[in-house]
């Protein structure tokens, strides 16, 4: 049997402030399954992105366990962590943090240049996910000269590069127009038609609404 | 054989100038010269005739110092009158070469214009032939100077020789330890630099926290940040060592420039070697290399959660 690709088990994440703790999660447990679309959504302060941060293995939980295709991130070293996170999972932010002084091209390569992929190979493949974004006429443009829904785009296609299992994404719309938003909203559509297992923060209805489920937040649980 | 130094008055008969009131120094030299002293020293075993003027035909000749042939406008075959004094200008001489000297830091700032001629004229001017208390000594190429100063020191009670050599290296005594002073500014000058660096450097890491925060989310190792950290800092480096050696090339044509035309000598005073450069740029690539590391290991240490401005 196939572990599905994320299962989070009574997370908990606590963090002091002012000499009191603070708990952002409080038990959430989550399952998601090879080709699910899946939205969090909440109000600020909810909990919903530390979850995404904890799903992503790039923060530790209080308590609690988050597999990846059946793999414990409490159980590997940080060198594990990292390569999973490279080989596994990808990566979508609201500010894209696309590496300025790199080409289109070069931001997508990045992840398999780590990975080993060797630069033939790379280089077709980058070619080819920028022109999955539609962006494959901009290949060798920096990122400094591109707009905000064609970085968000770039980052989509650097997400993409090692054919990861699940794609995290908080707020990718968060810092785009209606129009560009729309935009990535067909984008993530076309990804999850295509099987791309999709765990998706936002404050957008819109792109909540393309979600196969919802996940509501509101003080560090799940309401459903 | 001997040399000395001595003060005299002359003018220029042709050009009917006065000249008793300039007093110049004067190296005469007669016999074999020492390598060191050829350029100070009136040429040997050369007869200088004034040219069109057969009524100072057999007047003994004179080398003048290129600076004082043009402060006099004195030109080969002119004649001029010598003296110890302005009231007994009574030798006639006339000018058979105008020399260049060597380039002396000794004498740059000394305003003394000389010329040179043979012993015999000269002793006879003084009139005390027996005054002079130095001479140089040439020898064959090939000739050990340890044995020449050993004959000559055998060869009369009293002579002190010293081989050029020893000379040499007893007067740039001074100039050794400005050079060590400045070596030691330079050094001091690049530490600092390196400082600044190192603090330029973390700026830059502080800025590219997020960077690395998401490079680190996207799966990138800690040695490759590092790799690429340490890179950056290197091409700064030795862009930096490249343009500090263009400049300091510059600055010391500049310099050459100036005081060469300021006090009209050939003189080096800014010299660039290729030992300097190397090791300037050594230094500064080390530096520089150790700064990018300390920066760069600093970063990929902190928690990328850290970098992210979360806790």
């Amino acid at each position: 049997m196939i572990p599905p690709p994320l299962l989070a088990r009574e997370l908990r994440k606590d963090y002091p402030m002012n000499g009191e703790t603070v708990h952002a999660l409080r038990g959430v447990s989550l399952r998601v399954d090879a080709g699910d679309y899946v939205a969090i959504v909440g109000p600020s302060g909810s909990g919903k992105s530390t979850l995404l941060q904890l799903l992503g293995g790039i923060d530790a939980p209080s308590g609690g366990a988050v597999e990846i295709l059946g793999t414990r991130l409490g159980s590997l070293s940080d060198r594990e962590l990292t390569r999973l996170r490279l080989t596994r999972l990808g990566f979508i932010f609201q500010r894209f943090h696309l590496l300025p002084v790199l080409t289109a091209r070069e931001n997508v390569e990045l992840p398999m240049a780590e990975a080993g992929v060797a630069g033939r190979e790379r280089r077709a493949r980058a070619r080819e996910l920028l022109a999955y974004v539609g962006l494959d006429h901009r290949a060798d443009h920096r990122a400094t000269q591109l707009s905000g829904g064609e970085m968000q785009r770039v980052a989509i296609a650097r997400a993409l590069a090692n054919r990861p299992a699940l794609l995290l994404a908080d707020e990718p719309t968060g810092e785009l127009d209606a129009a560009t938003g729309h935009e990535i909203l067909a984008l993530f559509r076309q990804l999850n038609a295509d099987g791309t297992t999709l765990v998706v923060v936002t404050h957008d209805e819109r792109l909540a609404a393309e979600a196969g489920r919802i996940i509501h937040m509101l003080d560090g649980t799940i309401r459903d | 054989m001997t040399l000395l130094r001595e003060h005299l008055g002359f003018d220029s008969v042709p050009a009917s100038v006065n000249l008793c009131a300039l007093c110049g120094s004067v190296v005469i030299f007669s016999g074999m010269m020492p390598a060191r002293t050829v350029a100070r020293a009136l040429l040997i075993g050369l007869t200088f005739a004034a040219p069109g003027t057969p009524a100072y035909a057999q007047l003994p000749a004179v080398a003048v110092e290129r600076r004082l042939a043009e402060d006099l406008a004195l030109r080969v075959g002119d004649t001029v009158r010598l003296g110890t004094a302005p009231d007994s200008m009574r030798a006639l001489a006339t000018v058979g070469a105008v020399y260049e000297p060597r380039p002396d830091p000794a004498q740059i700032t000394k305003s003394e214009r000389h010329m040179r001629m043979h012993l015999p004229d000269l002793a006879a001017i003084l009139g005390a032939p027996d005054r002079v208390d130095r001479f140089g000594v040439g020898l064959v190429p090939g000739t050990p100077a340890d044995s020449a100063v050993a004959a000559l020191e055998r060869t009369a009670f009293g002579y002190q020789a010293h081989a050029s050599s020893a000379i040499a290296s007893e007067s740039s005594q001074t100039f050794i330890v400005v050079s060590r002073f400045h070596r030691a500014i330079a050094v001091i000058t690049i530490v600092a630099s390196a400082v600044f660096l190192l603090c330029i450097m973390l700026l830059k890491v502080e800025e590219r926290r997020m960077d690395a925060a998401v490079m680190r989310f996207v799966g990138v190792r800690r040695r490759t940040i590092f790799g690429a950290l340490l890179l950056e800092a290197a091409l700064i480096a030795v862009a930096g060592s490249m343009l500090g050696t263009g400049l300091a090339f510059a600055a010391g044509a500049a310099t050459n420039a100036y005081y060469r035309r300021f006090f009209d000598t050939a003189l080096v005073f800014s010299l660039i070697t290729p030992g300097i450069v190397f090791f300037s740029v050594a230094l500064s690539l080390g530096l520089g290399l150790a700064a990018g590391a300390a920066a760069a290991w600093r970063l990929v240490h902190t928690r990328p959660m850290v970098l992210w401005g979360r806790r």
